[in-house]
């Protein structure tokens, strides 16, 4: 992506000194220590044992490894366009979150720390998507961990302190893989750095790297750990918007295209399919809720294994794929976050079934909405490019494969679903009744200028990929802003209105929504097929 | 030059199609039917009408989904990539289901949401077709495939889960529970009056043009194979719409998802192994 050549000048390329290295080792032992202690004291078995669990892997590892020579931190060019994503989306989370948290009814003092909790946590993504050590890795992934537990349980209520615990036990499998990995790769290969690790990795022995998938899995929200991010829905709105677009989930995708070139055919068909699986399950899940926040966060479990899946695939055409439909799901889903965020505190909306006449009141609130939509579904916009680019990248490599005319199949069925999930809210928001009238939007500043932001760089985006002809990009743009253009020419003014037809009945029209619930049955055999797709994964790292 | 000749004249072509469609149907029902001419007599009626409307935004939504039904007509008529095309035309599907969805009536949040479904249906099955067209030409330049040699033989499958999707695409028996008459009067179309109607109207002769350019491609450059395939079609077509009762939508979902797709997902693979 052209956009990396503004930073092709920042190259970093650091090696920690020793005291410094020890100083992390400190700070992790007692950050396992302080997440033991966080199970104990809420009597949550898993958290403590996973957390032993993690402190006993952890002194084995300490004590297998010799001192490593390499670097530890190395930016390349995937990170290079991470930072982008975790600094412009999360920048504009945390204005949006300056004036959100005001509206909170604590402390002085609280609401400060739930901003520097922000700020650290993208800090710490900036930090992590550097690593190049994996030790260092599973230290910052513990410290996302961390920053998620303490931001999901920020409102201390039943309800928060659970699911902040689900989320931590869920998040710490993840950090159990990685430090499987990490012995493994000690033992077998003798490194703990990424870069080493890549070049001599052998074929036949993916262990490392399956288990470094499995964290990514865990961050992910991939099945069967998906309950974790639908349960972070509880913290405040700045929360889920930064969980889901900027920091957090996107490790996955990230370490997933971190390590695809190493993988062997069987594990990245492997890898896509289960991605593929997902991605068309998460989305039927979605189906059938109402609540504005747990359809996006399906959504985004989703688009997330759609991005593993086409990550896991390696041409370089689904890799490119996998990075923009990365950026720019980032961009769509902070805005439309950000939206439900406005929904939430400014008109009392949380579900979708209770909104109405919102053309009315929201006029502006609504565009963004469905700005936000269409960016995820149609032209010219990141998310359609990349579904474009992998379903050439998926006509060529099925060729070698034939098993992966089924991601194919997935991808298309599984976006015409997520088309299908939009649409369907946009049913409840569009419809207007008949002689009413739009009011102007007051919305408080930094609202407005975070939206703003996001929406530009979602425009801009379109331009920076050069994907599609300029004319292929300006048709649907043209097309789009025809919408505001044409309502201001056009007023009417002189037309006769009238009521809408009702066949003559008088009763009044609820808006009403399709609904479509996955069978229980089905539900659980979907999740007990994620387990068996996970054990496979393990089977195919030592095939 | 002619391309946007013939571009500029789609509308009328479509027209066309659909008075001869409406001509054909009579005469298989051994009526006189209308002359060829009648839906430009309609035109000529409706924009003489008084237009009622209900707000703005509904009215927009409407004239968007014929400018970008006309663009996708004129796209493919240019020989751009198939793929891009059959995208773009989802967007205009999206702004006839926007327009539906915003007012509040019950027949056009009936035919709003068929419109959607159906879309669940055909559009898999294009992009399959796409990717079809990508395997054996290498390109999916419609411009280049016109030119190639036809391979409706390799991808004969693939072209029956076409026409099992034409019935959808064209409102036609037995897959027109879309906008089904007697039963919801209509769906999207029933709020719109005068001269507004007359763009939803002209947009549904350019799906026709649409689906029927779409079939022509199974044609390759050879110009009597595409006659051949669009006089059967458009008799076939006419003669299944005459011989079938209407299905509801979920039949139709399920016969057009499991039949249309195993048929585009055997010929696929069966390509690959190729």
């Amino acid at each position: 992506m052209q956009i990396v050549n503004i930073l092709a000048d920042l190259n970093i390329s650091y090696t920690f000194s020793h005291s410094t290295h020890l100083v992390i080792c400190l700070l992790d032992l007692v950050l396992l220590f302080y997440f033991a202690w966080q199970g104990f004291k809420h009597k949550q078995n898993r958290v403590t044992f996973l957390a032993f669990t993690q402190i006993v892997l952890y002194g084995a590892f300490l004590y297998l490894s010799p001192r490593f020579q390499g670097v530890d931190l190395l930016s390349d060019e995937l990170s290079k366009i991470m930072y982008f994503v975790i600094n412009i989306v999360g920048g504009s989370i945390v204005l949006y979150a300056l004036t959100y948290i005001n509206s909170e009814p604590f402390e002085k003092a609280k609401k400060f720390s739930f901003i520097a909790i922000l700020i650290f946590f993208l800090g710490v993504m900036n930090l992590i998507v550097t690593a190049n050590n994996i030790e260092l890795f599973f230290f910052l992934f513990e410290l996302t961990t961390l920053c998620s537990y303490l931001l999901i349980r920020y409102r201390e209520d039943d309800v928060a302190i659970e699911n902040a615990l689900r989320a931590l036990w869920m998040n710490q499998v993840g950090g159990v893989a990685i430090l499987l990995a990490l012995i493994t790769s000690v033992v077998y290969y003798n490194t703990i750095y990424f870069d080493q690790l890549l070049e001599v990795l052998d074929p036949h022995f993916l262990l490392p790297v399956v288990f470094l998938v499995i964290a990514a899995y865990v961050k992910g929200a991939s099945f069967p750990f998906h309950n974790w991010l639908l349960g972070a829905m509880v913290a405040p709105t700045p929360v889920s918007a930064i969980l889901h677009s900027a920091t957090m989930v996107k490790i996955a995708p990230f370490i997933v295209l971190k390590l695809s070139p190493s993988f062997s055919p069987l594990l990245s068909t492997t890898i896509a399919m289960f991605g593929a699986f997902v991605f068309v399950g998460a989305s039927l899940m979605a189906l059938n809720r109402d609540f504005f926040k747990e359809i996006l966060g399906l959504s985004t479990i989703a688009l997330l294994s759609l991005m593993i899946s086409l990550a896991a695939l390696g041409s370089e055409q689904a890799r490119e794929a996998a990075l923009i439909l990365l950026v720019f799901h980032a961009i769509s889903k902070a805005l439309l976050f950000l939206q439900a965020g406005i929904l939430e505190k400014i008109y009392h909306l949380k579900n979708i079934s209770e909104i109405d006449t919102l053309t009315n009141r929201a006029p502006r609130t609504l565009f963004f909405i469905l700005i936000g939509f269409a960016s995820l579904t149609l032209p010219p916009f990141g998310a359609f490019v990349s579904k474009f680019l992998a379903i050439e990248a998926l006509t060529k490599s099925m060729l070698k494969t034939p098993v992966e005319v089924f991601v194919l199949l997935s991808l298309i069925i599984g976006s015409v679903l997520l088309v299908i999930l939009y649409f369907k809210i946009i049913t409840k928001l569009l419809s207007t009744r008949a002689f009413t009238q739009a009011s102007k939007e007051k919305l408080p500043l930094l609202y407005k200028i975070s939206s703003n932001i996001l929406f530009t760089a979602l425009v801009l985006g379109v331009f920076l990929l050069n994907f599609l002809s300029t004319l292929e990009v300006l048709i649907p743009l043209v097309l789009i802003f025809l919408i505001p253009v044409l309502l201001k020419r056009m007023d009417f003014k002189d037309a006769p209105r009238v009521k809408e037809y009702n066949c003559g009945e008088k009763g009044v029209f609820e808006v009403g929504m399709f609904n479509y619930t996955l069978n229980k049955k089905y539900l659980k055999s979907m999740i007990y097929l994620s387990v068996v797709f996970m054990a496979w994964h393990l089977v195919v790292g030592v095939l | 030059m002619v391309e946007f000749v013939l571009i500029f004249l789609a509308p009328v072509f479509g027209g066309l199609l659909h008075g001869l469609q409406r001509v054909l149907s009579a005469r298989m029902q051994n009526r006189q039917g209308p002359p060829l001419l009648q839906p430009f007599y309609d035109m000529y009626k409706l924009i003489d009408k008084r237009a009622f409307i209900i707000h703005p935004m509904h009215i927009v939504w409407a004239l968007l989904h014929f400018i970008s039904l006309w663009v996708v007509v004129g796209l493919l008529i240019l020989g751009q990539n198939l793929l891009y095309v059959i995208f773009i035309h989802l967007l205009a599907s999206i702004f006839l289901i926007l327009a539906g969805f915003s007012v509040r009536s019950v027949y056009s949040h009936l035919g709003a949401n068929r419109e959607l479904l159906a879309m669940l249906a055909y559009e898999p099955i294009y992009i399959l077709m796409a990717t079809g067209f990508y395997i054996l030409n290498g390109t999916y330049d419609v411009g280049l495939i016109r030119q190639e040699d036809t391979q409706i033989l390799s991808m004969f499958f693939l072209f029956l889960a076409f026409l099992i999707t034409m019935p959808l695409k064209l409102k036609r028996s037995p897959f027109d529970a879309c906008e089904a008459h007697q039963e919801i009067v209509g769906g999207v179309e029933i709020e719109y009056s005068g001269i507004y109607f007359e763009f939803l109207y002209m947009a549904k002769w350019l799906e026709y043009v649409f689906v029927y350019l779409l079939l022509l491609l199974f044609g390759g450059n050879s110009i009597v194979l595409g006659s051949i395939l669009f006089v059967g079609v458009f008799l076939l077509i006419n003669l299944v719409d005459n011989s079938t009762a209407r299905v509801n939508m979920a039949q139709t979902l399920k016969i057009i998802m499991w039949l249309g797709l195993s048929l585009s997902l055997i010929n696929i693979l069966g390509l690959s192994y190729v």
